[in-house]
Order: structure tokens, then sequence, then C-alpha cells
């Protein structure tokens, strides 16, 4: 298997100036490609800071993290703008949708940024759009469609760059059941069928289930990294 | 996708843009119209100067200007007769002119004593024009004299009255005559209604003992005032012995004011655009701080800091320009409305109007020639404001912006 992110004893400590808070403690993350990873644990236990710091969206202050062989603690903040753009999708809790844009737009923008040309835009927009079942919304703007649609572009727009892995923080957290589900089973049906690999951040049980790797975080630190859901916890919860 | 993603943005907080728009298009309004203001006021100035007080061009003897000294003059009939041949003359008078005292019973003022012909000035100065009460100098009363409305005040001097003007011949004897008035002009230029008085050019000549075809000062007014500086050369070469000078020469502070007019007019455009400069400055940074999230998640996703930066740069300029072509429009409409009906100040300051040659209407006229430096400083007024709110955004950390 190929290893995409290889990340060795990365800690975050936050106010350093006044009340320190370690939001991550030696952390080893290794994952291969085609991984479908739930990082669990309670609020305030690095969830998130890890995945910023997976996402370049942060810097660690200490320790490495390679992708694909490249240490991006080590790249400039352009040349750090550039890898995510190439190499990393995201899914935010609320979306994150630019408002103005049509939903076709949103997931064009990136394309765009990356200098593609029109036709593989317009070609890779409508399988995109198929995959998440909204081929009848390319030309809705955000603010016309449901929670569940919206992060369904959202994950559309991940997909976009063709990235290495898709970093979904909470990706469920605003959707009721129905949506909640929907959106994991084009997640899931991605990740079997195309390999692509999903780490999420979630206190959700659902996502936790259909996860095939859990990370337990407890005070930043990695409490427990195993299998499934029903391996690790025979049932009890996690969060 | 930036310049499209920059409009969608500027319409998001319709009220606020629209309110920006608004203050720019005013701002502009102001800043032309006030240019064009002053563009009416001193283009009419100008006609003022050179179709009522001191014609296109005026020759004189060269030494004639050093004291004012009668003696200096000229043959008006050798001169007259030389410029027959040149087509670009429309009028031409020929004036004697001396510096004297004019006194009354109960007081006495310095003035400029100016001997003129009848049909030959009102064509070059349009005296008649001017005359408020009583008439134009008769050829027949002998010692008729116009002074102006001014100097009438300040002697307190009715038609009909007596007056008396002392001056040197031109042997440097002193010489009087009793003059009456037959008519009191008024002019926009209220200080040379104080100064000038005018009598028959043929009664002065008697008093300082020239001859009658002598003059001292020819004005004469041109077809075109392009011609100015080609004629003043033309007839330069044909009499080297005597001073021909422009209106421009003639009278400087009106061409120093041509120069500098433009400039003050720029200052106030730029004082405008400082002003709002500050408003568009204000929007466009509430427009990032209430984005700081989006603009995080875009960061986020691989939206470079120039292309950042650039896309605020772009709604600030789109926010600015869209105002544009407003103000542009009101203020040409404007332009062309009162440079018909004209804008009368005079209820508030007539005098001061008057006391520096100005009329008190105002007739506008469009500043096409300025537009361009408007509009320069309109694109920098843009930028500039842009500045702080573009670096504001690049300096978003994206992790940061998303926890917001």
């Amino acid at each position: 298997m190929k290893t995409v992110i290889d990340a060795h004893n990365i800690s975050k400590t936050f106010n350093k100036k006044s009340i320190p808070v370690l939001a991550v403690k030696n952390v080893h993350l290794h994952l291969e490609k085609g991984e479908f990873v739930a990082l669990v644990g309670p609020s305030g236990s690095g969830k998130t800071t890890l995945l910023n710091l997976i996402g370049g969206l942060d810097k660690p202050d200490q320790g490495n993290i390679l992708i694909n062989g490249i240490d991006i603690t080590k790249l400039s903040a352009n040349e750090l703008i550039d890898f995510r753009l190439h190499n990393i999708g995201f899914v935010f809790q609320s979306f994150n949708l630019i408002p103005v844009l049509t939903a076709k737009e949103n997931v064009e923008l990136i394309m765009q940024l990356q200098g593609r040309g029109k036709r593989e835009i317009k070609e890779r927009v409508q399988t995109l759009f198929q995959e998440v079942g909204l081929s009848d919304k390319l030309n809705s703007r955000p603010a016309q469609l449901s929670g569940g649609q919206q992060q369904r572009v959202a994950v559309a727009r991940a997909l976009a760059s063709k990235p290495q892995f898709v970093l979904a923080d909470e990706p469920t957290a605003n959707l009721d059941s129905k949506s909640a589900a929907n959106l994991l089973d084009i997640m899931t049906k991605l990740n079997q069928e195309e390999n692509m690999t999903f780490i999420f951040s979630t206190h959700d049980q659902r996502v936790i289930e259909r996860a095939r790797r859990v990370i337990t975080l407890v005070d930043g630190e990695v409490n427990s990294d195993t299998g499934t859901y029903l391996e690790l916890n025979h049932g009890n919860s996690l969060i | 996708m930036n310049i499209s993603l920059a409009w969608r943005n500027i319409w998001r907080n319709k009220t606020r843009s629209f309110i920006i728009m608004t203050s720019v298009a005013i701002g502009l309004f102001a800043g032309i119209f006030v240019l064009a203001l002053y563009e009416g006021m001193i283009n009419n100035r100008v006609r003022t100067v050179i179709d009522t007080e001191v014609g296109h061009l005026q020759i004189h003897h060269k030494q004639f200007k050093e004291d004012y000294d009668p003696k200096f003059s000229m043959n008006e009939q050798q001169v007259i007769n030389s410029l027959k041949s040149f087509h670009q003359i429309k009028y031409l008078s020929t004036r004697t002119v001396t510096f004297g005292m004019l006194s009354t019973t109960t007081g006495s003022t310095h003035v400029r004593i100016n001997g003129i012909t009848n049909n030959a000035e009102n064509n070059t100065s349009k005296l008649k024009d001017k005359i408020k009460e009583g008439k134009e100098l008769s050829e027949g009363k002998k010692n008729g004299v116009l002074i102006g409305k001014k100097l009438a005040d300040k002697m307190k001097l009715k038609l009909n009255n007596k007056i008396v003007l002392t001056f040197t011949d031109k042997d440097n004897n002193l010489t009087a005559g009793a003059f009456r008035i037959v008519g009191i002009y008024q002019s926009d230029n209220t200080p040379l209604d104080e100064l000038n008085v005018y009598v028959s050019k043929n009664v002065l000549n008697n008093y300082l003992n020239l001859p009658q075809n002598s003059c001292n000062e020819i004005a004469i007014l041109l077809h075109d005032d392009k011609d100015l500086q080609t004629t003043k050369e033309e007839i330069q070469k044909k009499f080297p012995e005597l001073a021909i000078e422009t209106w421009k020469e003639t009278s400087p502070e009106t061409n120093l004011m041509v120069g500098y007019v433009d400039e003050f007019s720029i200052i106030y455009v730029i004082i405008i655009m400082i002003a709002l400069a500050f408003g568009i400055i204000n929007t466009m940074l509430m427009s990032v701080l209430e984005r700081t999230r989006e603009i995080g998640m875009l960061t986020a996703l691989g939206m470079n800091r120039k292309k950042v930066f650039l896309l605020i740069l772009s709604e600030t300029v789109l926010l600015t320009f869209v105002g544009v072509p407003l103000g542009i429009l009101a203020s040409w409409l404007a332009t062309i409305y009162f440079s018909k009906a004209g804008i009368d100040i005079s209820s508030f300051s007539e005098a001061a109007m008057s006391g520096f040659g100005f009329s008190s209407i105002i007739y506008p006229e469009f500043p096409s020639d300025s537009l361009p430096k408007v509009l320069i400083i309109i694109i920098i007024t843009a930028l500039v404001s842009a500045l702080f709110p573009s670096l504001k955004a690049i300096k978003l950390q994206p992790a940061d912006a998303l926890r917001q």
C-alpha cells in the first residue's frame, strides 16, 4: 500500500504567551492510500487541530508531516497553499460554500485555481455532480440547497482538485439523519470504488460506524489507533 | 472568475454598496462641478479681459509703459494702414492714455485718463454696453467724460457734475481741464471702474499737445484666439520699433489665474477623494472582516495570497467605478443646464467677485480637458483604498480564520 500521510512526533501548543494549551502532543500517524479513518474523541481533544496540521492549515511546533514524501512543515506559506490546492481536499462542518456562486461555480473555482482547461472543468463538474447526486442542482445557489445538498456540493468541491486525500471536519454535524446517511453513502462509495482516502474528525456515531479505522484522541494524545468501531468497542460509545 | 466573484461580492450587502457608490457619484459630481465652475469663471474672466478690457493685442511706443508719458506716441494712421493687410484682425481702436488727478469740490483721486473714439472703442471694449446712466461721449459736446460707477460712488459724483482733470502734457507742463460727466459705466471689474475715465481722444490730444493723428495705445481684437501669438509676431516683424503685447502680457494676473486654476481645482478633487477614500476603506474593511471565515476557507482550499489580494482589490475598484459614470453623467447634465441658466451669486458675493474682475453670474463649462486627470485621481483613490483591506485579507491565517 502507498503511504499518504506520515506524521512523526507532532505537537502543537496554543496561547504560548498567556496560558499555554497543548492541543496535540507527540502524535505519530501513518495513513495508507484508500483508508477511511475517523478521528474521534471528546471536545477539546485536538481532533480539529490534528486535521489542520495534516492539512497544512497550521504548522506544528515540533515534528514532521510527510505527505507523499514531502515534508509540509518545511514549506513556505505560498508553497503550502499551492500544495493544498493540488493534494488535499477539505470538507468543513458548516459547508463553507461561497454564497454568491452557484453550486457548479463553487466546484469550478478550485479547478480554475489549478489552471485547468474549460473542457476538462466542464466534464469533471458533470462527473462530480453525478457522483454526489446533484446533477439537477448545478445552477442553484447554496441558499437554495438544503444542508445535506450543500455538504454534497462541498464534497464535490473537495474532490474537484483530484486530491491525495480528503480531510472532513465534522462533516455530518449540521445534517439530519437522512442527509448524513446519504453523504456517508457517497463518501463510502468514493472510498470503495475510487480508493479515495478520507480522514474525518467526528463526534457522530454514524460516521464512526462506517470507519474502517478509528483513532481516538484524548487531551491531544493518541489514546488508541485500531480497527473498526465494532472491533474496537464492541458496541460501546467511544466519545 | 476573480472579476465575476468580485462583482457578485460587492452586491452581497446592497445597501452598503449602494451608499458607497452614491458617495463616489456625489463626490465625483462635486469635484467635476467645482472644476466646471472654475473653468467657466476663468474662461469668462479671460473673455472679459479680451473682449471688454485689453483686447487680444496692444501696441505701444516701446518706452510708453515705463512712465506712461504721453510724449511716447505713435502715428496712428501709419500703423492702421499697415495693419489693414492683417485679415485676422477683427477690430482695432486707438487711444491716448495718461494718468492724472480727478478733482471735485470735495476731494481728488488718481485716475487713468483714456482718450477714445466712440465707434472704435465700442467695438473693442464694448464701452457703450457698460453705460448704466447717461450716454456715450458725443463729438459735438466738448469735454464730456465717462466715469465708472465705483468712482462716482467714491467721489459722490452724479451725471452732469463737473470735475477737473489735471495732468502733464507731452512737454511736461501741468495742464488741467474741466469736464462734465455725461455717463456712468459699470463693468465686472470694479478696480478698473474706479481707475479709468474716458474722454474724447481729440479733446485729450489737444490738452496733451499731441497731433490729432497720434495715439499711445492701439487695442486689437482678433477673429480667433488661436491667432494670438502668430499675429503678434507678424506685427512685431512689421513694427520692430513698437512694443506688441498679448493680453497675457497686458493682464499678467489673468494669465497667472489661468495657469493656477487648474491645479487648484485638482487639489479640490483630491481633497474630496481623500474623504471618500476613508468611506471606501471602511466599507471594504467591514466586508473583509465579515468574510474572515470565507477568505480563510478560500486560502485553505488553495487560493494564493496574490489572488486573494486581487479579489479584494477588484471588489474595491468595481465598487468605486460603478459610481463614476453616474457622477460624470450628473455633473455633465448639471453643467449643461447651468451653462445656459447661469449661477447667480450676486446676492452674497457680487462685490467680492467684481473686486477680482469676475462676473457674479457663473456659467460653468464641462472640464473635458481635466477629466483624464480626475479619472487618474479616482483610480489612485480606489487602489490606495483597496490596499489596507487587501493586506488585511492576505494576512489571515486559514486555521485562525476558519475557527471564527
